[in-house]
């Protein structure tokens, strides 16, 4: 409503500022219901949420929500050209391998579907993988039994750290097909790690290395604030 | 006193400081010579601070919504099913599936296992299944701005990087502290600066105690 101009200025004061608060209310009360409205679930959200795994948890862990595909999520990329791939599996083992994509293509190929977690929140159900389980590579390399914890190596320096027994589960794998074709680009080609129980940081992007270690060593985001264990049921997403 | 300038403003007077006069009024009459200096420095420091802000800004806004769309690059895939079986030959593949997808660019085999080939053909790097006829075309163009930002910002590895991220995290702090202390009376800290310094603290204070916190299951 435009101030008539013969308004005192006290007046015009006084209106503005009254102008000035209707419109933060305003504002505020768009922000809110913007907020509800971006943050609402989904109904496929709310189906996943309402399905349980064969040990009682819930499938879609807490705080998370579902997407179609994988989000691409940063990362300094590696080169994903397969004959440029060497994986180096070493540290505390017998006999330290250095593995060409061939190499991977002949050993005992898994194909998995499983629902992956990200901790910045968004699920993909049902995403299926082609792979080598780490623990044939662990079998082949011949882990010491010293070997507590596996830190997987990836382009760029990047690393993160699982506990043996994770690394060991068989659903861990080093993958390189999703939904049968060829990881995406923005997703880590030729090969990355799965690990599919826990926050989707561990299933490092670029693989290059698989070691094994007595000791733990937080990776990249681990010393940055994120959670050592990173279980997406107890939502541990920070540390 | 400078024409226009409120009495407690802080700006020097010819005879508030910097001069011999300096220090040689009464007793209650001494002017606050550090805003002139605080502000200078405040001004001065956002200046040199823009093109690092906007790295960080624009990075940080990219990378907040990262679960959105990739900030570094743009990427293209699509898939294509050819009549299977395709040729044994890889060359003869290369043909079959360029002269196919309408490709004019030279390509080569770039790697090929049984059941897998991948071809490069400029930008696009191919993949095919001889044994099913399914090619799958990817390529990826970096976003060159955010690309290079998003490198700066999440600094990895990067040493010498690493002063200067610390030298803009000072530069900022200085900022912020500056920024307190610029204007006296009603408009400064002890007003309306107050006010929203208190809003800006409150609203991290507030995040926090509402959602839980880190530590929240």
């Amino acid at each position: 409503m435009p101030i008539p101009p013969e308004t005192t200025p006290e007046i015009r004061e006084a209106m503005d500022r009254r102008r000035f608060l209707a419109g933060a209310a305003a504002g505020t009360v768009i922000a809110v219901l913007g907020g509800f409205y971006a943050f609402r679930d989904d109904p496929e959200t709310k189906q996943a949420r309402a399905e349980k795994l064969p040990d009682g948890r819930g499938r879609l862990p807490p705080g998370q929500r579902l997407v179609r595909s994988l989000r691409p999520m940063g990362g300094t990329p590696g080169d994903p050209d397969p004959a440029n791939f060497s994986l180096r599996v070493h540290g505390t083992v017998e006999t330290p391998q250095e593995l060409s994509f061939k190499d991977l293509l002949s050993m005992t190929q898994v194909e998995q579907t499983c629902d992956v977690h990200c901790v910045t929140s968004w699920s993909v159900l049902d995403s299926e993988w082609t792979g080598v389980r780490v623990a044939e590579l662990a079998k082949r390399a011949g882990v010491q039994k010293e070997a507590r914890f596996v830190i997987f190596e990836s382009a760029g320096g990047y690393t993160t750290n699982v506990t043996i027994a994770d690394a060991l589960k068989p659903t861990t794998l080093v993958a390189y097909r999703l939904f049968g074709d060829p990881l995406p680009l923005p997703n880590g080609p030729p090969v990355r790690a799965l690990v599919p129980h826990r926050y989707f940081w561990k299933s490092a992007k670029w693989l290059t290395g698989v070691r094994f270690s007595e000791v733990d060593e937080p990776g990249y985001w681990e010393v940055r604030g994120y959670h050592n264990r990173a279980d997406p049921w107890k939502e541990e997403r920070y540390g | 006193m400078v024409d226009g300038a409120p009495a407690d403003s802080g700006v020097p007077s010819p005879t508030s400081g910097g001069g011999p006069g300096r220090g040689a009024g009464k007793r209650g009459t001494h002017r606050i010579t550090w805003r002139p200096f605080v502000r200078s420095l405040h001004r001065d420091l956002g200046y040199a601070l823009i093109g690092l802000t906007f790295v960080y800004a624009l990075s940080g806004l990219a990378v907040n919504h990262i679960a959105d769309w990739d900030p570094n690059f743009k990427s293209y895939k699509a898939t294509h099913l050819l009549k299977a079986p395709l040729p044994e030959s890889e060359q003869a593949v290369v043909a079959a599936v360029t002269s196919e997808l309408g490709i004019r660019e030279p390509a080569r085999v770039t790697f090929s296992a049984p059941g897998w080939i991948d071809i490069e053909a400029g930008w696009r790097k191919i993949h095919v299944d001889p044994r099913t006829g399914k090619v799958t075309v990817q390529g990826e163009k970096p976003r060159f701005f955010i690309r290079l930002a998003n490198w700066l910002h999440l600094n990895r590895g990067k040493k010498a990087w690493t002063v200067v991220a610390d030298t803009y995290a000072i530069g900022l702090l200085t900022l912020a502290c500056t920024g307190i202390f610029m204007l006296p009376g009603k408009n400064g800290i002890g007003g309306r600066g107050g006010i929203f310094v208190a809003l800006g603290v409150l609203v991290p204070v507030l995040y926090v105690v509402l959602s839980g916190g880190p530590g929240h299951k």
